[in-house]
């Protein structure tokens, strides 16, 4: 193949839908009426449900889609010892959520999701991202009554998330993806993110990724060209247009993980939309640069639109990489 | 030296019995209870966060804003001339206000705190102060499609906020406390910072207003030690948020001595309980004439447990210090 043809490779953020029969399961499991043995089992077959359908349209990188996870930073933190969880706390009308708390010294007592890459990387010969929720959004969406300080909690989270990103890299994950969503609502702190991502990524050899989103990355473009990640992957279908035209000026020297869908509206887009988008991304960046995405995770939508969504993204890049290679 | 609580207060706790609101709210939804019934919950839920108040060994009290869906809609939507729009981030929190969105002149067309009030001081023992969100923030929150400029907006908001102090003051309410987080300097947050007009909103805001209840004023999420002058503004009180704005303590040490001063000192954003001693060293030394003491900000960013030692170690500090004087 050349160049162009590998170009444009095709993966997912991260979350996909959780079937009914899956989130009936949680259900059940939170009130202990089923054992956690039998809610892995059909954690195990959504799993397995979600790569089938990825390798069924073609997508490149496949995910595990989170079947096994809740909450993103919940989950990581009743996986580590040190992290505890709050009372109830309010975050807008009628819903509440319980929020992590760093109570002592944070470690890793075991490997949290290799056991869970490695199932699903054992039904797919596509390369499996390895995902894990960034030290940074960890500790800012969790109180602390032990460190202190933000870099300190920041930190030392770091250090179990650079293990963790190891034991991956270990088992024979290529891609793995470190998320840091938390830094769009503090742009200010950028310059620990790149610190603390620096601990997580060191002396690995994977593709790393870093997902963020819904932020004003223009303002702080092209410093978070330094946080030292492979790729960054960046919502692009509704905004984000501010951002690319300052790829004119300076160029991004990243790979790019490039959303071309809402995850947030049920409308399922057109493949001439994606296309314009996916076009879009080609007036500034490079084929083998740039990954083609939902904007974010898509577990928000049902399993039918994200399917839907996957589709169209699918057939769009298909077709603009037939263009390109007739061009 | 007064212990007392900022604004709002967690609705729900994590005992037995303590999520009635939510699960009312849940009813409702569904359509099993009626909009009576809900209120009737919403009322108990307030006396109760009033007593725990008092129980926790404050001075001066709020409501809890139980009510209150966030800090901009509960004002704005009962303003003529707004629509409420999508969600949006409330500064850097994990928490969210509906925003407003002028299509026509915001007017004031009856009392929207009033009730509340007299419920909250027919429950209470001690003291409580009414708590309005103030016109620059809620201004700054907001979206117009009718006004020319921001400048119109706001000070047309806060004309018709001043109304709403007026009704207010004729319950004579201790104190009255307008809330302007909106100009606070916060790193995180892009909100525009125009001092002047602010200075003129809250002017416009206060005009008339019978002096029988005492006005003031809390900035929290940030510092104002930009704008000493600050002290200056028609307010017999300003509060300060001396956790997230800790560039405040200068303005706390060059503090004018006819102005009283509110000391946002116990972190209303973690759960960490500070050390009451350490607290009570560092507002002790504070030389003005009348001091509040409260956490940094409303409440409702903690578990209600938590909460309610904030609001200990705030009454203990206070009057750990007052015992000493
Ligand atoms: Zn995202």
């Amino acid at each position: 193949m050349n160049e162009t043809a590998q170009g444009l490779r095709t993966t997912s953020v991260g979350s996909l839908p959780k079937p009914d029969y899956l989130l009936h399961a949680r259900a059940q499991r939170a009130r202990n009426e089923i054992s956690q043995e039998e809610l892995d089992e059909l954690s195990r077959r959504a799993t397995q449900e979600w790569i089938r359908f990825q390798e069924e349209i073609g997508v490149d990188i496949v995910v595990d889609g989170e079947m096994y996870r809740g909450d993103m930073v919940a989950y990581f933190a009743e996986n580590l010892e040190g992290m505890g969880i709050s009372g109830l706390v309010r975050s807008y009308g009628n819903r509440y959520y319980k929020k992590p708390i760093a109570t002592g010294d944070i470690r890793r007592p075991a490997p949290i999701t290799v056991d869970w890459w490695k199932f699903a990387q054992s039904l797919t010969e596509k390369p499996v991202k390895g995902m894990l929720t960034g030290p940074y959004t960890i500790a800012d969406w969790s109180f602390d009554n032990h460190y202190g300080s933000r870099r300190d909690l920041v930190m030392a989270l770091a250090e179990v998330v650079r293990q963790e990103a190891q034991d991956l890299e270990q088992a024979g994950a290529e891609y793995l993806q470190i998320d840091e969503p938390a830094v769009s609502t503090r742009l200010d702190e950028l310059d620990l993110v790149i610190e603390s991502m620096a601990v997580v990524t060191s002396g690995l050899r994977a593709h790393t990724i870093t997902h963020m989103c819904y932020g004003r990355f223009e303002e702080v473009y092209p410093r978070l060209l330094d946080i030292p990640v492979d790729q960054i992957d960046l919502e692009m279908a509704n905004s984000g247009l501010e951002l690319l035209e300052k790829f004119g000026a300076h160029p991004f020297t990243k790979a790019i993980g490039f959303g071309v869908v809402d995850v947030h509206t049920h409308k399922i887009e057109s493949v001439d939309e994606v296309k314009k988008n996916i076009r879009r991304a080609l007036d500034y960046l490079r084929p083998d640069q740039v990954f083609i995405d939902p904007d974010c995770g898509l577990k928000t939508r049902t399993v039918d639109e994200a399917k839907a969504k996957l589709r169209t993204i699918q057939q769009a890049r298909d077709e603009v990489r037939s263009e390109l290679v007739r061009a | 030296m007064i212990a007392t609580s900022v604004s709002h207060y967690p609705k729900v706790g994590n005992g037995p019995g303590r999520q009635r609101l939510r699960q009312a709210i849940a009813q409702l939804d569904k359509g099993a209870i009626d909009r009576a019934a809900l209120d009737r919950v919403a009322d108990e839920v307030t006396a109760e966060v009033i007593q725990e108040q008092e129980r926790a060994g404050l001075d001066l009290v709020t409501d809890g804003q139980i009510r209150w869906q966030d800090p901009v809609t509960y004002i704005a939507g009962r303003l003529e001339g707004f629509e409420l729009h999508g969600l949006l981030r409330w500064f850097e929190t994990n928490t969210y206000y509906r925003q407003p969105v002028a299509t026509g002149p915001i007017t004031w067309k009856e009392p929207i705190l009033v009730r509340d009030f007299l419920y909250a001081r027919e429950h209470a023992s001690s003291p409580v102060k009414a708590v309005l969100t103030g016109p620059y923030t809620i201004g700054t929150l907001s979206e117009t499609r009718h006004h020319q400029s921001r400048r119109d907006f706001v000070l047309e908001l806060a004309g018709a906020l001043n109304q709403e102090l007026k009704a207010l003051a004729e319950e004579g309410p201790a104190w009255i406390q307008i809330d302007e987080p909106a100009m606070a300097r916060n790193p995180s947050v892009r909100y525009p910072r125009d001092f002047e007009l602010f200075g003129e909103a809250m002017y416009r805001l206060t005009e008339g207003v019978n002096q029988q209840s005492r006005l003031s004023l809390y900035i929290y999420h940030g510092d104002v030690a930009d704008y000493p002058q600050v002290a200056d503004l028609p307010f017999a009180l300003i509060g300060l948020d001396l956790v997230q704005g800790a560039a405040n303590w200068d303005l706390v040490g060059s503090w004018p001595d006819s102005k009283a001063i509110g000391l946002g000192a116990v972190d209303a954003r973690n759960v960490r309980l500070e050390d009451p001693d350490e607290v009570a060293r560092r507002i002790a030394a504070v030389a003005a004439r009348e001091i509040h003491v409260s956490p940094s900000c409303g409440l409702e960013f903690l578990p209600r447990e938590t909460a309610f030692q904030k609001l200990e170690l705030v009454a203990r500090a206070a009057h750990a210090v007052e015992a000493r004087t």
